[in-house]
Order: C-alpha cells, then sequence, then structure tokens
C-alpha cells in the first residue's frame, strides 16, 4: 500500500511540473529596464522681489525587475534627481527593491523597499499621467510624495476591486513641521527606526473603464525625540480619462494627536480635456485648469493666526502635449495666494516627461 | 487524511498542466457555442508579415509564431481564435482574440495575467470595448480604446496586441 501511495505522490508530482506536450507555457526568465524622466524649467516671482529661474533635470528614475519564475520576481526603482549629488545637493534614492510573490490575481505580497499606497501620485507618477508640469504641492504637502521605505505588502484584485495593504516603517516624529506637515518625518529607508511601524491600507475601484476612484487610511504613531505623536492620513482619490476628458481629484486629512499642529488638510481638482481630438491631430493637446486648497497648520493648539499662516490657494493654468502617448510636453502658470498675509507668488514653469 | 492530500495533488496536478489551453478552448465554446470543432495549429508567422506588422504598430511579436483555432459548425467555417502574448511591465500577458469570418473582432480575453500591477486589463467591460473592431480600427488608447489608470503600460501593450493579431489575421485570410 505504501510503494503504490509513495508511486501516486511522485506521479502527481511530475504531472504537476512537467510541461507536457499539451501545455503551452509562454512564460521565461527575464530582465527589464524601464524609466521615466522629465526637465523642468521654473521660474518663481513672489512679491517684488526679482524673479528666480531654474533648469533642473528634476527627476532621472530607472526601473528594473527580474522574474525568476511566474510568481517571483524582484522589483527597483532607482532615483537621481537635480542632476547630480553633492553635498547638500541633489538626491540619489532607491525608491523601490521588493521581492515580489505574485500568487494569484487576488493575493500576492512585497517585502523590501516599497511604495505605500497612498494617494494617486505615490505610485502613479510617471509624468505623462499628469498634466502639471510639477506634482501638485498636495502631493508633496499633504501627501509626502514620493513616500517609500522598507516594509512588506498585500495586494491583489477581484472583481473591479484593487487592495493594498502595506506595513512599513514609521515616521520620525520629531521631523514634523507646520509648514510641510509630515513630509520631512519620512525615513526614507536610511537605517530606519522600526520600533513604532506604520499601517497603511488603500481600495481602489476600477469597474467603469477610464475611472479610478479610492481612498486610503494610514496610521503611524510617530516616534519623536522624547514623545510620540500619533498620526491618521485619510485621503480620496479619483482619475478620470474618459471622453477626452482628463480629470483627477483628491483630498486629504491628516489628523495629529499630542502635538501643536492638530490637523493638516488640502484638496485639489484638475480638470482638462483633450482638444486635439476636436481638431483632429494625431497629438493628445490637453488645456487644463486646476484649483488647489492646502493648509498643513488647519488645526493648531495655539488657534488665531497660526492657522493662517501656511494656509494657501493655487490656480494653475496650462496645456501638456502628448506627440505620442509616452512623451509629454508641459507648460503652466500659477497664482499661490496665502490667506494670512495676502501675498502672492506667481510661477511659470515648462517641462519635458517621458517614460517607457 | 493521506488518501485526501494524495486526491488533491494529483487533481491540482492533472488539472495545472493545461491551464492556458483549457481556458481558450473554454472561452471559444462560451463564444461560438458547443457544437463546435476546433483545429489548432501554431502558426509561423511569415517574416515579411512580421516585420510590416511590428513596425507598424511599433510592438514585436512575442515569439516567431502565435497559436490559431479555425472553429467549425459542421463543415461550416464560424471564425477563428489567436492566442499570443505581450509584455506588461515585465512579464508576459497571454491573451486570446476571437473573430467572426469577417476579420471583426468577436470578443477578446485575457487567459493569464501573472503582473502584480495593472490587473484591470482583465475587466470584460474594458474588453468589450475591442468587439467589432478589424485591421482598419485606430486601436488608440484615449483615443478609440479607453485608458485604464493604474494600468497604463498593460492597457497600452495588450490594444497594441489585439490590433497587431486583427491585421495578421487579415494577411492570413487574404
Amino acid at each position: 500500500m505504501k510503494t503504490i501511495y509513495t508511486f501516486l505522490v511522485i506521479l502527481s508530482f511530475t504531472f504537476y511540473n512537467s510541461h507536457s506536450a499539451q501545455d503551452l507555457d509562454f512564460f521565461e526568465p527575464k530582465s527589464t529596464i524601464g524609466g521615466y524622466g522629465e526637465l523642468h524649467y521654473n521660474q518663481v516671482s513672489s512679491g517684488g522681489k526679482e524673479s528666480t529661474k531654474t533648469l533642473d533635470f528634476h527627476r532621472f528614475v530607472l526601473f528594473f525587475s527580474h522574474s525568476w519564475t511566474e510568481k517571483w520576481s524582484f522589483k527597483a526603482e532607482v532615483e537621481l534627481e537635480h542632476n547630480f549629488v553633492a553635498e547638500g545637493e541633489g538626491e540619489l534614492e532607491l525608491e523601490q527593491a521588493y521581492v515580489n510573490f505574485h500568487y494569484t490575481d487576488w493575493f500576492g505580497f512585497q517585502a523590501g523597499v516599497i511604495l505605500p499606497s497612498v494617494g494617486l501620485i505615490n505610485e502613479l507618477h510617471e509624468p505623462p499621467t499628469f498634466s502639471s508640469v510639477e506634482r501638485p504641492d498636495y502631493n508633496k504637502l499633504i501627501i509626502p510624495t514620493t513616500w517609500f521605505g522598507n516594509g512588506v505588502a498585500f495586494y491583489g484584485y477581484h472583481a473591479g476591486f484593487d487592495y493594498k495593504v502595506s506595513i512599513m516603517e514609521g515616521l520620525d516624529g520629531s521631523g514634523f513641521r507646520a509648514k510641510d506637515g509630515i513630509r520631512n518625518g519620512r525615513q526614507k529607508g536610511y537605517n530606519a527606526d522600526a520600533s513604532n511601524l506604520l499601517y497603511s491600507a488603500r481600495i481602489n475601484y476600477l469597474g467603469h473603464p477610464g475611472i479610478l476612484i479610492g481612498a486610503s487610511l494610514t496610521y503611524n504613531n510617530a516616534k519623536a525625540d522624547s514623545s510620540e505623536i500619533p498620526i491618521t492620513l485619510f485621503e480620496l482619490h479619483t482619475r478620470i480619462r474618459k471622453n477626452n476628458l482628463y480629470i483627477d481629484a483628491e483630498y486629504g486629512n491628516i489628523s495629529y494627536s499630542d502635538y501643536e499642529i492638530e490637523k493638516s488638510t488640502g484638496y485639489y481638482v484638475n480638470a482638462g480635456y483633450d482638444v486635439g481630438s476636436i481638431i483632429g491631430t494625431v497629438c493628445k493637446i490637453i488645456p487644463f485648469v486646476m484649483y488647489s486648497n492646502i493648509n498643513t497648520a488647519a488645526a493648531t493648539i495655539t488657534g488665531g493666526n497660526s492657522e493662517r499662516e501656511y494656509d494657501n490657494s493655487y490656480w494653475t493654468f496650462g496645456i501638456s502635449v502628448l506627440p505620442i502617448n509616452e512623451v509629454v510636453f508641459k507648460a503652466d502658470y500659477s497664482i499661490v495666494e496665502n490667506d494670512l498675509t495676502g501675498n502672492q507668488t506667481k510661477l511659470f514653469n515648462l517641462g519635458v516627461g517621458y517614460m517607457f | 487524511m493521506k488518501k485526501y492530500i494524495l486526491l488533491f495533488l494529483v487533481m491540482a496536478g492533472v488539472i495545472g498542466a493545461n491551464e492556458i489551453k483549457d481556458r481558450t478552448e473554454e472561452i471559444i465554446k462560451i463564444t461560438f457555442g458547443d457544437n463546435i470543432s476546433t483545429s489548432v495549429e501554431e502558426y509561423f508567422i511569415p517574416l515579411n508579415f512580421k516585420n510590416e506588422i511590428e513596425t507598424s504598430c511599433r510592438q514585436k511579436f512575442f515569439k516567431e509564431s502565435v497559436y490559431l483555432w479555425r472553429i467549425y459548425k459542421g463543415n461550416e467555417l464560424l471564425g477563428y481564435a489567436i492566442l499570443d502574448n505581450v509584455y506588461g511591465k515585465s512579464l508576459p500577458i497571454t491573451f486570446l482574440v476571437l473573430f467572426n469570418t469577417h476579420g471583426e473582432i468577436a470578443r477578446c480575453s485575457i487567459i493569464k495575467y501573472r503582473e502584480p500591477y495593472g490587473g484591470a486589463v482583465q475587466n470584460e467591460v474594458w474588453l468589450n470595448q475591442f468587439i467589432g473592431k478589424n485591421y482598419e480600427s485606430k486601436f488608440g488608447i484615449g483615443e478609440d480604446v479607453d485608458a485604464i489608470s493604474g494600468a497604463t503600460i498593460s492597457a497600452g501593450s495588450v490594444t497594441t496586441g489585439i490590433n497587431k493579431l486583427t491585421l495578421l489575421l487579415k494577411k492570413i485570410t487574404g
């Protein structure tokens, strides 16, 4: 009896692992390379001061992956910012580097340097996929994009719903600031303190082609110098690419406990339309308008003017032109007004971006 | 207990081995009905066809061949099905396009999706937009085909992959 069992076990494993003449198998171990990048011209004028003008290859990103089997792969993303790195200048970052196990469509996991799925831009930020030259300030000040760090993530897709749960290194509470919320608290993987982990869960609905809508919740009991600052970040986002409409909108709220800032809040709406489709051009020509309001110190213990000091409203008008879907030329003009001082900053930007 | 584990392994082994072919034949039956017969060949694409289509679509064929089914009811040819692959960000996406005898798409299906991202290309509502298209259709993301946010690369690859097959079928059938 035992011999028969052994024989059947071997036979069943042989069936499982064999590539029989009947089976079709298209997978081959493979490495791939991809990337994106953007060159910017920025002109900033504020009050009566002379304007500053900069030309900068803001981001050069290379994406590598290797697949050992259909289920096991490795993915990495390296970014160089501002052309080069010297003391205090530029940034060279390992923004992603993880082993990926894709068990099935509805369950997989990642371990290594990962991106938590918070907001639209943290994971979907190739220059041709959004219309403004710079990423919206909302994705700097409310969602500290690009937010990356050491951890694990679980993800899956089923029946139009896409989820991702991330557990990773927490934020450094001593880096929180009124002017940019939690942004300066990112540890970026550098010998990260892992005493207080960060937990994030995001769900997206993609059931209607052309429309993405989703939300996420993130919690971290951020360790500061001699205290802890629990933060909760809740955000909503949508991206519509349908009938020549290009609409992005996001709203986010960060609540802090035991800290002088109690709340950071912000949102933006960007609406554009591909007029190239009316004219009949091969290029996509997308004029857009964007409105944003961000207050990184929307509620504070002190109250009064401290709740207006970092309250800024933005109007942006611009155009992006895509000769092919992977290359984009952009121009935009913004007026940013501070609620407390009434000061206006004017920004004129030009950009070239690509992805492959 | 051992008996059941063994039974499970044997079943899993037998089922696992023919996943792609079985799924393809299941979809052919769903599209064309049960009372059909099929013939299948590994069709090696003539080099001149291959080069012309790859250049016009700016995408290479996955291999030198595709799998081509002819679907019959009795002696009557009902249509064709072609199984091919494109690369998503880094892994092959195996897909099937079914055609009527006029070369118009009857159905598109993703047979196997291996990537961690971009799984929304499997959405039937998105795939249904290809029904009725043929070798003269545009296949432009953001034009006659909706994009998928969060699946930019896989949606683009699959759209072009389907386009290539409409052109290939035109070459095969003349």
